[in-house]
């Protein structure tokens, strides 16, 4: 007995020793599995819009804190770029650090980690001094409620009034005031000028090879119903126009497009709970518009007019085949102003096609012949600070971005260093760009560009959107397209399918609302590519997620509903 | 007498590691590690009975009762997440468990050393692979415009998808893990061959025995402890069913298909607002039904014949 006894010591042992081992080479060795790539910055046309409202240059504004002492602060955000030096790596850089008299210390965050390791952060009272947070109201509440973040000082608006009017353009910067009573967050403007409509439209088009629609006698127009993308589709791979052959993919998306293609389209409240007209609130998920929407995805998906491994495709390399390999006839795709110009350079470059001639953007309808969208809320992203950062750090971060809200600052930040880079027309307002980007080589911003600081790392609560409807580094024709597509979708549209932000709602919090939010682009993907009847799949999935939604339902009812 | 025999078996035991104090040294830092990593931490397992208030910490936190575990079990997706993650690990168990066995039988067979040893670091390097680049190979090989499904169609043939289909997922899952860890859990087996007594393989050659005998007869029963030791160990651990290979190779239409405890776990604490006390639960939870498996597997293997992990002190003592 004793001789087996030993025998399994042994084998003990050499299992802890191997064990132990395994430990210290895989410490050594161990992968990083947060070794994501670097965020890109945005190119040289991402741009943000002037307030004409705010003072428009050095002689007007004046600073809240002394610039002649430096300070020092840790700054944290995404689309940065991993050991870049935002302090002196670039004239831009420079001209910011030294003007405000900082040294920034930045923390890189990519968009798989920005909103867990920035929530970790704050939870365990580790946050930077500054950080751009990803509003979500639950958390934010709870922070607001455990005094996890600062709360501004009550005449915040008065000293940084630059601030304070982008702050009330975004609507949920008052409202988000109202709730908590005082600021927490400054969220950043999408639009300041050229707000496109109330509710807030998105972005995101369909890119359609226009050549490929002629060709295969589909009209050219401005707006789609789904099934009339379908439509084309489906002409594009019987005649295959573009003789991509056995590569030809009718409807490249990912996951997020497809669901926003065929079921965002169709469902206004496809991802939340909403008040119906009879004043009770219901859930998207089990709404007959969601149902329509997914039958539309899986007819798509199952007769091969979308790309058959949509899931697979990682970030936006969907588009890629549109525009740079040209073996899609259409995508749902990105489209803020200030990339279409990138978007079109690369379909040109890649094709050898103009891109003015062969390419249409359209808005996409539901088949009810509306476009259906829950408001976009004028803001993405909110500007918080450590409830123990020092006071003069504060106001000089404070003072960055009122300057940077100025016509001057915000030129600066996104066109670079006036009479180098742009000037002022004769009028003294109008900007003119003094920027070659054929000579120089480069763009003007982004990772390879002459200012890879320029952006949102330098400060700004002015996001590039509104500015890009003016920017004269784009073509005109483009900004002129991207400016008709917003205002288009606003009048394609009644107030039920494309509806006003609830504030209620928005601002509602309980634990069985928190524990029934879910990913439902990966939900309604799942739906779609589960075998059997779609309608089928839809009543099984709403079935099983009746047990944590009921109670939400519950919940609004009694305290919201009408 | 009861006594005798253990003050016996204790002094026996202190003389134990006095004599072998070489390798209880090496087994140090690993102790001090889990006291550091595994130990203290537990004491964060209370916030599966509170509400979790950061800036109350874990220890000032409210306390809320069994009301976490309520609302656990009232979502449907969590034992379902049970149960796909005990199916799929007993699968590992009966399709990968094996194998790192029969490498090492086998590759004890070779008797060019420097072959051997080539073929050792072969099957031992994919282990050094992280997870997110074996997904990207394999991701890049097997789409639908992948290298794979290239050479399929240029056979003829239909491309086939590889990666949205749930009845390829698991076996995917098994061939995956067993191409990266096989070589590296081999090590263990290779170490405990090793220390088999030789005498015993030159009196079987002078017997006549032939090698597969050997290998049956001498070699296999030689690692049965650490045979034992493993199982008992992957049975321990039925509730972990390998979150990095699965994070990384499922999408949206294997979602289902994939949803263990552990993405289930990642997904209630960091796709939606966060909630610290929810996923303390279902991590406590996790733990507890680890814990039970650990001792069945344990008895079982007692039960078996085999000695276990925790020999009784009145066995050792008797013997």
């Amino acid at each position: 007995m004793s001789l087996s006894v030993n025998k399994l010591a042994k084998s003990v042992s050499l299992v802890l020793i191997t064990a132990m081992l395994m430990l210290v080479i895989a410490a050594c060795s161990n992968s990083n599995n947060e070794s994501a790539p670097p965020s890109t910055a945005p190119s040289s046309q991402s741009s943000a819009t002037p307030n004409p409202q705010s003072s428009e240059g050095d002689s007007d504004w004046k600073p809240q804190s002394d610039l002649s002492k430096k300070v020092k602060f840790s700054y944290a955000s995404v689309q940065g770029i991993e050991g870049f030096d935002y302090n002196k790596g670039d004239a831009l850089a420079q001209y910011f650090s030294d003007k405000f008299n900082y040294e920034m210390d930045v923390a890189s965050l990519n968009w798989d980690n920005w909103s867990e390791r920035l929530r970790i952060w704050i939870n365990s009272g580790d946050m930077p001094d500054v950080a751009v947070y990803n509003y979500n109201h639950a958390d934010a509440a709870a922070f607001v409620d455990q005094g996890m973040i600062k709360k501004f000082p009550d005449n915040w608006k008065t000293r940084w009034p630059n601030v304070a009017a982008v702050f009330d353009k975004t609507s949920i910067g008052p409202q988000m005031e109202h709730t908590f009573g005082g600021t927490y967050f400054i969220p950043r403007a999408r639009f300041m000028n050229n707000l496109p409509g109330d509710p807030l439209p998105n972005h995101p088009s369909l890119f359609l090879r226009k050549d490929w629609a002629e060709a295969v006698g589909f009209p050219i127009k401005t707006t789609y119903t789904t099934s009339e993308v379908m439509e084309f589709a489906q002409k594009v791979k019987d005649q295959d126009p573009g003789k991509a052959g056995n590569k030809l993919i009718p409807i490249a998306e990912n996951t997020t497009h497809a669901v926003d293609l065929f079921v965002a389209r169709n469902s206004t409240h496809f991802n939340r709970f909403y008040m119906d007209t009879d004043g009770k609130y219901k859930w998207g998920g089990a709404s007959e518009d969601t149902l329509k929407g997914l039958k539309l995805f899986s007819e798509a998906y199952r007769s091969g007019l979308l790309s058959q491994d949509f899931y697979t495709v990682k970030n936006e390399e969907h588009g890629s085949y549109f525009n740079v390999k040209g073996i899609a006839g259409a995508t749902f795709f990105q489209a803020p102003t200030s990339a279409l110009q990138q978007f079109y350079d690369d379909f040109q470059s890649n094709t050898g096609l103009d891109p003015y001639e062969n390419l249409q953007m359209a808005t996409v309808l539901g088949d009810d012949g509306n476009y259906h969208q829950y408001d976009l809320i004028n803001y993405w992203g909110a500007i918080i600070f450590s409830p123990n950062i020092k006071d003069d750090v504060f106001e000089r971060y404070m003072d960055i971005l009122d300057y940077n809200a100025t016509l001057a600052g915000n030129t600066i930040l996104n066109m670079g260093i006036k009479d180098v880079d742009w000037t002022y027309e004769s009028d003294g307002t109008t900007v003119k760009s003094l920027y070659d980007q054929a000579k120089e080589g480069k763009p003007l911003g982004g990772t390879s560009g002459k200012y890879p600081s320029m952006g949102y790392l330098l400060g700004s609560t002015i996001l590039f959107d509104d500015f890009a409807f003016d920017n004269p580094n784009s073509d005109k024709r483009l900004r002129d397209l991207s400016k008709q597509l917003y205002t288009e979708r606003t009048k394609v549209a009644t107030p039920e399918s494309f509806a006003k932000v609830n504030w209620d709602l928005f601002s509602f919090d309980s634990p069985n609302f928190r524990r029934a939010q879910m990913d439902y682009y990966t939900e309604y993907a799942n739906i779609v590519t589960q075998s059997g009847d779609i309608e089928t799949n839809w009543n099984n999935w709403v079935n099983s997620k009746k047990s944590i939604i009921q109670p939400v339902l519950d919940e609004l009812n009694s305290k919201l509903g009408s | 007498m009861e006594n005798t025999l253990l003050k016996k078996n204790n002094s026996s035991l202190i003389s134990r590691v006095l004599k072998s104090k070489e390798i209880y040294f090496l087994i140090l830092p690993g102790v001090i590690w889990y006291v550091i990593f595994a130990y203290v931490p537990m004491y964060g397992l209370s916030l599966a009975f509170k509400t979790y208030k950061a800036n109350l910490g874990i220890f000032g936190s409210p306390w809320v009762g069994f009301e976490n575990f309520t609302y656990v079990f009232r979502d449907p997706a969590f034992l379902e997440s049970v149960w796909r993650t005990l199916w799929i690990n007993l699968g590992r168990i009966l399709f990968q468990f094996p194998f790192p066995i029969l490498l090492a039988l086998l590759l004890n067979e070779i008797r060019m050393n420097r072959y051997k040893k080539a073929i050792q670091t072969v099957y031992t390097f994919p282990h050094f692979l992280s997870w997110i680049i074996v997904s990207s190979v394999l991701i890049n090989s097997l789409d639908m415009q992948g290298f794979v499904n290239g050479v399929i169609q240029l056979l003829g043939g239909d491309p086939v998808n590889f990666l949205g289909n749930t009845q390829i997922f698991r076996p995917l899952l098994y061939i995956t893990d067993n191409w990266k860890s096989a070589g590296w859990t081999m090590i263990i087996y290779l170490a405990a061959i090793t220390g088999i007594d030789t005498e015993q393989y030159e009196s079987a050659q002078l017997d006549g025995a032939t090698r597969f005998q050997i290998m049956r007869y001498i070699t296999l029963p030689g690692i049965q402890s650490t045979i034992v030791v493993m199982l008992i160990l992957t049975v321990g651990n039925l509730m972990n069913a390998g979150f990095d290979q699965i994070f990384n190779i499922s999408n949206a239409a294997t979602a289902k298909a994939g949803e263990i405890l552990d993405i289930y776990i990642y997904r209630i604490t960091f796709q939606s607002a966060a909630d610290f006390s929810f996923s303390s639960t279902v991590s406590l939870f996790r733990s507890v039904i680890n814990f039970a498996l650990l001792l069945f597997a344990d008895r079982v293997c007692k039960w078996m014949g085999a000695e276990g992990l925790f020999p009784s002190m009145k066995k050792k003592a008797r013997s």
